[in-house]
C-alpha cells in the first residue's frame, strides 16, 4: 500500500470514526484535535484491520507514542514492511 | 458539624415527559406514560409483560464526541439532566472544578445496551478476527459509568459516590450526597440516578412473576398501585437529577431554594432480599423522621414506592399506617410511568417538588378500587390542591434496602 493510499484511509478513519476533519498531517492530534489514549486504541484495531494482521503488544505499545498524522503513516509503513519481510 | 441542604435545582427525563410543564400536565391531566414494551430482538419475544415506562420523545442532545465517546445510553440519560441542574444553577465555573462539588450519581447496572453488544462480540458469530471489544465499551457500561461521565463533562473534581441497589439507586445517591453536604465534606452535590431502556430487567422481574401481564393490551391501565386489580410492576426508563447546596452558601449566591432536605434514613431488612418486610419498612420511616427531628404529624405527603406488586403495596400501606396512621396523603407516582429502577427516588423526589411548589396532588393513577388491605391509609385517589410544608419519598429495593427521605418547603 502507498503512503497516499494509507493517508487517505486514514483520513477517512479520522473523519467517520473520530469527527476529526483533514486534520494536519504534522498536528498534535492529542492538542489541537483531543484524540486521546482511548482513541488511540480503536485506531490500532482499524491498522489491524488495513493490514489484515494482528498487532503485537509491544507493537501496540510503540503506537502509543504517535502524536501526529505523519507518525502514524509512517508506523503503518513500517509495520508493513516488517510483515512482507516476514 | 452539622449544616443545612437544600435543593437549588433539578432535571428530569420520564415516560411522562422531560420538562416541569410536561410533566405536571400529565400529572393534573391523569396522562399515563405506560406503552407497549418494544421488540428488542432478543428478550422481548419470550416476555409475558408486554408494558414498558417508555421515553418516546426526542432529547436534543448536544454532547461533543470527546464526551459522547465514553457514554452508553445510561449515562447520555444521566449527563443531560446534569446538564440541565447546572444550566438552572449557574453556578460560579471556578467551584464547578474547585474539589468542593462532587457527584452521588448511579444506575442499576451500567448499560445494558453496551453490555450486549460485547456479550455479541464473543458469542455472535464475529465476521472479523479483529473484532473484540471496543476500547471504550467497558467505561460506557461499566456501573458508575453514570456518575464519571458527569465528571469528565463538567470537570467535577470533588468527591464520587455511585450508589448501585436496583430501586433505591437514586434515593441512596440524594441521601448520601445529602450527608456529604450536610457534615461538610462538600459544599454541593449533584445527585440522581438514570436507567436506560432494557428488557433484562423486565424479564428478570417477569420470571419472578412481579410483572404486570393483563394490561398488555391497554397499558396506560398499569400498574395500579394499591388497587384490587394490580397485577405487578411496569418496568420504566429515565433520569433525574437534583443539585443540593449548602443553605449559607446557596444564600450567600442568591441561589433559587426549591427545597430542603431535612431527613434521609437507609436500611436493610437482614434477611430475604426478595419478600418486603414490615418491620425494616417501619424502622426507615421512623429512623427518617427522628433524624428530622419532626413527628409523623408534620408529614403531609408520602411519595410511596409503591410498584404495583401483590405484597409490596399490602407491606407499605402497613408501615405507613404504623408509623403515620391516615393524617398524610398518599400517591404512587410509578402509576404515570411504570418503574424507572435506579432513576424513580430522583424522579419521584423531583415530581415531590413540583406538587410542593404547585399546591396540589396527584392522586394515585388506576386506582379505582382500593384493595382492603392496603386501605388503613390516605390514599389520593383524585386531584387535589394541597398546601403541601413536608413530603416523605419512600423506596426499597431488592436486597431488602430502604430508604426516605424528608423535604420541607423553605417557605414554612
Amino acid at each position: 500500500m502507498i503512503r497516499e493510499e494509507i493517508q487517505a484511509r486514514i483520513l477517512e478513519i479520522f473523519r467517520e470514526s473520530f469527527e476529526i476533519e483533514n486534520p494536519g498531517l504534522d498536528d498534535d492530534l492529542r492538542d489541537i484535535h483531543g484524540f486521546d489514549s482511548i482513541d488511540g486504541i480503536e485506531l490500532l484495531r482499524e491498522i489491524e484491520i488495513m493490514l489484515d494482521s494482528e498487532l503485537t503488544r509491544e507493537e501496540k505499545e510503540i503506537a502509543m507514542e504517535v502524536r501526529t498524522i505523519n507518525h502514524i503513516l509512517d508506523y503503518i509503513q513500517l509495520m508493513a514492511s516488517q510483515r512482507s519481510k516476514g | 458539624m452539622e449544616r443545612r441542604v437544600v435543593i437549588t435545582a433539578c432535571a428530569a427525563i420520564t415516560p411522562i415527559g422531560n420538562t416541569r410543564a410536561e410533566i405536571c400536565r400529565h400529572l393534573l391531566n391523569g396522562i399515563s406514560g405506560v406503552k407497549p414494551l418494544r421488540d428488542d430482538g432478543l428478550l422481548s419475544q419470550y416476555i409475558q409483560s408486554g408494558v414498558f415506562g417508555t421515553v418516546d420523545y426526542p432529547i436534543a442532545y448536544d454532547f461533543k464526541r470527546q464526551y459522547s465517546k465514553t457514554m452508553g445510553p445510561v449515562a447520555y440519560y444521566a449527563c443531560q439532566v446534569a446538564k440541565e441542574v447546572l444550566d438552572q444553577a449557574g453556578l460560579d465555573p471556578a467551584f464547578i472544578g474547585s474539589g468542593r462539588l462532587g457527584v452521588a450519581f448511579g444506575s442499576t447496572h451500567g448499560s445494558p445496551t453496551v453490555q450486549r453488544e460485547i456479550y455479541k462480540t464473543f458469542f455472535g458469530g464475529s465476521q472479523t478476527k479483529f473484532s473484540s471489544i471496543g476500547a471504550v465499551d467497558y467505561l460506557k457500561s461499566m456501573v458508575h459509568t453514570t456518575a464519571v461521565n458527569i465528571t469528565k463533562m463538567f470537570g467535577i473534581t470533588g468527591r464520587v459516590i455511585s450508589s448501585s441497589t436496583a430501586c433505591t439507586t437514586s434515593s441512596q445517591s440524594i441521601g448520601f450526597g445529602y450527608e456529604a453536604v450536610k457534615y461538610g465534606m462538600q459544599d454541593a452535590m449533584i445527585c440522581g440516578g438514570a436507567d436506560e431502556y432494557d428488557t433484562t430487567t423486565v424479564a428478570v422481574f417477569d420470571n419472578l412473576l412481579a410483572c404486570s401481564t393483563r394490561f398488555n393490551a391497554t397499558p396506560h391501565l398499569t400498574p395500579r398501585p394499591f388497587d384490587v386489580q394490580r397485577d405487578g410492576l411496569v418496568v420504566g426508563e429515565g433520569a433525574g437529577a437534583v443539585l443540593l447546596e449548602e443553605y449559607e452558601f446557596a444564600r450567600k449566591r442568591g441561589a433559587v431554594i426549591l427545597g430542603e432536605i431535612i431527613g434521609f434514613a437507609c436500611n436493610n431488612n437482614g434477611g430475604d432480599l426478595v419478600l418486603p418486610n414490615i418491620d425494616g419498612i417501619t424502622q426507615t420511616l421512623k429512623l427518617a423522621l427522628g433524624e428530622a427531628k419532626i413527628h409523623s404529624d408534620d408529614v403531609d405527603l408520602i411519595s410511596a414506592h409503591a410498584t404495583a406488586t401483590k405484597m409490596g403495596d399490602v407491606i407499605e400501606a402497613q408501615a405507613i399506617a404504623r408509623v403515620y396512621g391516615d393524617k398524610p396523603s398518599v400517591t404512587g407516582l410509578k402509576s404515570y410511568m411504570g418503574h424507572t429502577m435506579g432513576s424513580c427516588g430522583a424522579i419521584e423526589t423531583i415530581l415531590s417538588l413540583y406538587m410542593m411548589a404547585e399546591g396540589w396532588i396527584a392522586p394515585t393513577l388506576n386506582l379505582n378500587e382500593i384493595d382492603k388491605r392496603c386501605a388503613m391509609i390516605r390514599h389520593a385517589t383524585e386531584l387535589r390542591e394541597a398546601d403541601i410544608r413536608i413530603a416523605a419519598i419512600q423506596n426499597f429495593a431488592f436486597g431488602g434496602v430502604n430508604t426516605c427521605l424528608l423535604l420541607k418547603r423553605t417557605d414554612v
